[in-house]
């Protein structure tokens, strides 16, 4: 297995002026392509922090940064965009999709940015709902999809310009129990199809569905363990 | 390019889910374009309207007459027949036609059943060339019907239906019955397609005779003014000049003396009037649009604010900072041009419908649409620069956590 993601020495202090935060400190990590990490932590721990650096949303305050073979830091704006758009696929808590817009508008979006030629674009949205089990709902509007729907229509979206990782921020937080292993095991099954995924989570239930644990506190990574499998 | 069609087909969907919202935005628009339309179109209108006007009155006609400063007017300062003579002589050549606009109203009678005020202009011979006139029977007034005083007239289509049930009329016999109560009888010599003319038609107006002037400007009469027609390729302020300075000598009088007036003049005063009226409309235009565009910056800001979330996400998913100011921009450029298009409607459909209920025809610029339309566009792109900017400046972290 390669290696996709290169993170040496990295810090990151939030500074506004009187008081100075240091939200992660020394990290250390290296991630192959193929992994499926649970990312864990109370509150404060820095996990959501890493997690927007990760996303390439932020810039480490120093350290090393390495996706896919691209270092990170010091990008301008407009390359973090390209980045995100090609490299990365968000999965958040919230769903966050846009709004009055139908699931294929929602998942062609990151395509119109990668400028996919209309038709293409069509034919991957299509695609990527019915392998998430929505080709019946095309033309819903989120409003219409209940909440696991939504997370499918996000989870479909993040596919849809095959980034090499798929970034998920508590996507279960708003979803009730069977909604979650639903989704859950759609991430499972995208990851035996070779997309590596990292989830943010505080839920044991959803870390068990992965193969390493993460866990943070204070800033510090402190625990990387691989999870047991029963099978 | 994709990303602009993409954007056109974003801003319109945003458009049509707040509809009552982009309509209120665009009504400041659609009023301060819509006056501008319907003024611009009305003064365009008026301008043909009285160009049409002159050409039927005589664009090179002058009229001169005696302003005493004082306003104390003596027998002198009125023309004779002899004070019109000698003005012949000298300006002849340059002035094919000369009267002292001997315009009186009197009853025209068939002697049995019909009859009716009409206005009466005494004219010399010669006055269908200076004033060309529709003849459908017969001619126009004769050095004949002027040197043998004969009881000549011409009269317009519509009389002649009307005393006679027909065009032709011509050797037809009517009586003219003055205010004084004499009553003279004349033989029609012509009959005239009366021009359609939207000042005659405002004034009402009776119909229109012409008969000698001779008949009534004798040689002992006394006229107020000088009528008179300037040759085609004449130097016309230069021939003014020397009339005035001839005139005022004749009278007796200073050259400030002597007031003449042209339909020249009178159309240059339409001219300035209507470019001060364009003034004060593009001023109005100015301040409509500025309170328009700043309407719709104001509706961008709230849409910008709502839609923070939006722009976090599409952020997130890889949109650069100017795919989120153009697709703003544009958003605020179609409302606007919307506004504007709307406006420009609406003008020239108000304009329209108050021609055809007083009987003109409108003139519309077709330019004036295209500006009206792009100009408004530009006011919306302007006034969406700074919500626009505000909408791509937002940090993506922050946009996603807004609620």
């Amino acid at each position: 297995m390669s290696e996709l993601i290169r993170i040496a020495n990295l810090n990151k202090i939030y500074d506004s002026g009187a008081v100075q935060v240091h939200a992660l400190k020394d990290i250390n990590l290296t991630i192959e392509q193929g992994e499926f990490i649970a990312i864990m932590g109370h509150s404060g721990s820095g996990k959501s922090t890493l997690m927007n650096i990760l996303g390439c949303l932020d810039r480490p305050t120093n350290g090393v940064y390495q996706l896919d073979g691209i270092d990170i830091a010091n990008r301008t704006n407009d390359e973090l965009s390209d980045i995100r758009n090609k490299k990365i696929g968000f999965v958040f808590q919230a769903f966050n999709l846009i709004p009055r817009t139908s699931a294929l508008k929602n998942v062609e979006l990151p395509m119109i940015y990668a400028q996919v030629p209309g038709k293409q674009r069509v034919a991957r949205a299509t695609a990527l709902l019915e392998k998430v089990g929505l080709g019946e709902r095309l033309e819903h509007m989120p409003n219409e999809l209940s909440g696991g729907q939504k997370q499918r229509v996000a989870i479909a979206r993040a596919l849809s310009n095959q980034p090499p990782i798929l970034l998920a921020d508590e996507p279960t937080g708003n979803l009730d129990s069977s909604s979650t292993i639903e989704i859950m095991e759609l991430f499972t099954q995208l990851n035996r199809e070779g997309v590596t995924i990292i989830i943010v989570t505080h839920e044991d239930d959803v870390a068990a569905f992965t193969h390493r644990v993460l866990w943070f506190e204070d800033g510090r990574l402190i625990s990387d363990r691989k999870v047991e499998k029963q099978s | 390019m994709m990303l602009l069609f993409e954007n056109i087909k974003l801003a319109l969907s945003a458009i049509r889910s707040n509809k009552m919202r982009s309509f209120l935005t665009m009504l400041g628009i659609i009023i301060g374009i819509g006056s501008v339309i319907a003024i611009v179109s009305i003064g365009d209108t008026m301008r043909s309207v009285i160009a049409s006007e002159y050409e039927n009155v005589g664009i090179n006609r002058v009229i001169y007459y005696v302003l005493p400063e004082d306003n104390v007017w003596y027998e002198s300062d009125y023309f004779s027949q002899d004070d019109i003579d000698q003005i012949k002589d000298a300006f002849g050549d340059r002035i094919p036609y000369i009267d002292t606009y001997y315009y009186d109203s009197m009853t025209l009678s068939d002697g049995v059943r019909n009859q009716e005020k009409v206005d009466i202009y005494a004219v010399e011979s010669g006055y269908d060339q200076v004033q060309p006139m529709d003849f459908l029977y017969g001619r126009m007034i004769d050095e004949g019907d002027v040197e043998s005083k004969r009881n000549s007239i011409v009269i317009e289509q519509e009389t002649a239906q009307k005393y006679f049930g027909t065009d032709n009329a011509v050797g037809r016999k009517l009586q003219l019955l003055s205010t004084t109560g004499d009553r003279e009888e004349f033989t029609v010599v012509g009959v005239y397609k009366k021009q359609d003319s939207f000042l005659m038609a405002m004034s009402g107006g009776n119909a229109l005779v012409y008969v000698p002037s001779s008949l009534y400007f004798t040689p002992d009469s006394l006229g107020f003014e000088i009528n008179c027609y300037v040759a085609e390729d004449t130097d016309a302020e230069l021939l003014r000049t020397q009339m005035t300075n001839y005139i005022a000598r004749m009278k007796n009088r200073t050259t400030d003396e002597i007031f003449s007036t042209s339909a020249r003049d009178e159309m240059g005063m339409m001219d300035s009037m209507m470019s001060g009226l364009s003034v004060a409309v593009g001023a109005i235009a100015a301040i409509s649009l500025l309170v328009g565009g700043i309407g719709i910056m104001n509706i961008m800001l709230v849409s910008v604010t709502e839609r923070t979330r939006e722009i976090g996400i599409r952020k997130a998913l890889g949109a650069r900072t100017s795919h989120i100011l153009t697709q703003f921009l544009i958003e605020s450029a179609i409302i606007s041009a919307a506004g504007g298009f709307i406006g420009t409607l609406l003008g020239i459909g108000i304009v329209a419908l108050g021609g055809m209920l007083i009987g003109i025809d409108v003139v519309v610029n077709p330019l004036i649409v295209v500006i009206a339309v792009g100009f408004s566009a530009v006011v919306g792109i302007f006034f969406g620069i700074y919500p626009a900017r505000r909408a791509a400046a937002a940090d993506p972290i922050d946009a996603l956590r807004y609620e």
